[in-house]
């Protein structure tokens, strides 16, 4: 969890494939580098298995990329196609079993606090809509009741893309599917207004169709949640397969969907709007100037 | 065989959008090269594919006609598509990077 774990053994680095030693040496550890860049560096994300065109694909390297300090970052996730790509990065990846990420992340976050004090080590939980709103809703919501000190972002392609096309709590009502015949009962999960009666500090809503928004999202959530208290991110995601979604297309579908019901929109407290100002600089936070009053 | 993207380094060259380099599902595989259009006497670099990285998707297509406009980018077959950038042949550099191109099926002669 530093610097140090992404370097060679002095006199191994020549041994070293290809690739690792790219990362070591223009990888994005220790340096500040933005989505804008990406291209120009060594990327910590690598090949992975998931399906050519996946939105998911595309905000999990958009994500990664905007970790405020890659090196001192742990993700957490569970089962589900997320963590085929999360798990191929090169920084710590824990598997929490089938819907445990939340709780996994809580014990970690608190042993790092122990164990490193104020330095800031950055946990951050990636699953999908149904590991996080279905079979893991129960620790999720525990976690921020309980105002765990970690970023939770879920994955929301609205099915269970993974095992051929369930509904989950976060499909939308009627939609129908390859396991859902007869489409949904019941009306999507309002897992953002949860996530603020809970007291996540930021809740956030994003589509990947702006790679700069994600960056900011991401960044704010990761850095609220080092100090304040639980953020909360929720991203579009498609799934082209289950929702037969041409792969060229799925960016526009992303703007259709962005457009028609998955707006962006942030929610954060005013404690964290003080802190992200005044320690990192966001001026959209500081406080406005009181208007003039009118002389008469 | 399979298609792959082309980008085709005039068009790149003269606008420097980096769009597709933002918005392709992989990692490390449209890369960015600063000097690319230098010789050409373009102003800025231009975006290239390490084709075996690539999957076929076609979004940076899609992302290069509608969002850019700049309609610089083709599925070509990898079979036919002549010298092109592979992963091994990337080099990064200060923030830059830069392929020797070889033949996909191949490899470098």
């Amino acid at each position: 969890m530093s610097l140090d774990y992404v370097k060679f053994t002095p006199g191994f680095g020549k041994f070293m494939p290809k690739e690792y030693r790219d990362m070591v040496e223009h990888g994005p550890f220790g340096k500040k580098v933005s989505v804008s860049q990406v291209g120009t560096f060594k990327e910590i994300l690598e090949e992975h298995p998931m399906c050519a065109g996946c939105a998911m694909t595309l905000f999990i390297r958009l994500a990664i990329v905007a970790f405020p300090n890659p090196e001192d970052t742990i993700t957490v996730g569970t089962a589900g196609c997320g963590r085929l790509a999360i798990s191929q990065a090169a920084i710590p990846f824990v598997y929490g079993n089938y819907g445990d990420q939340n709780g996994v992340a809580s014990g970690l976050t608190r042993g790092l606090r122990l164990r490193f004090g104020d330095k800031p080590k950055d946990v951050v939980v990636m699953a999908g809509d149904g590991g996080m709103a279905d079979i893991g809703f129960a620790q999720t919501l525990h976690s921020w009741f309980r105002k765990e000190k970690f970023t939770t972002i879920m994955l929301d392609n609205e099915v269970y893309g993974n095992t051929g096309g369930q509904e989950s709590g976060m499909t939308n009502k009627n939609q129908v599917l390859k396991m859902a015949p007869l489409g949904k009962k019941f009306e999507k999960m309002d897992m953002l207004g949860m996530a603020k009666v809970s007291g996540c500090a930021y809740v956030a809503t994003v589509v990947p169709n702006n790679p700069r928004r994600v960056e900011s999202v991401i960044k704010k959530a990761v850095l609220v949640a080092r100090e304040i208290g639980p953020s909360y991110i929720q991203a579009y995601t498609s799934c082209n397969i289950e929702y037969a979604i041409p792969t060229d297309k799925v960016m526009e579908d992303a703007k259709t969907v962005e457009t028609d019901r998955y707006k962006f929109s942030e929610y954060i407290t005013d404690e964290a709007k003080e802190y992200l100002s005044q320690l990192y600089g966001y001026k959209e936070y500081l406080p406005k100037p009181a208007a003039a009053v009118e002389k008469r | 065989m399979y298609l792959v993207a082309n980008i085709e380094t005039e068009i790149c060259a003269a606008t420097s959008c980096k769009l597709c380099t933002q918005y392709c599902p992989e990692a490390n595989t449209i890369l960015y090269d600063n000097a690319a259009g230098e010789d050409k006497g373009f102003k800025y670099g231009a975006a290239y594919v390490a084709v075996d990285r690539c999957k076929g998707c076609a979004q940076c297509v899609w992302v290069c006609d509608n969002m850019a406009k700049h309609n610089a980018i083709k599925m070509e077959m990898i079979d036919q598509i002549g010298e092109t950038a592979l992963t091994e042949n990337v080099t990064y550099g200060e923030k830059t990077s830069s392929a020797v191109l070889a033949n996909p099926v191949r490899g470098q002669m």
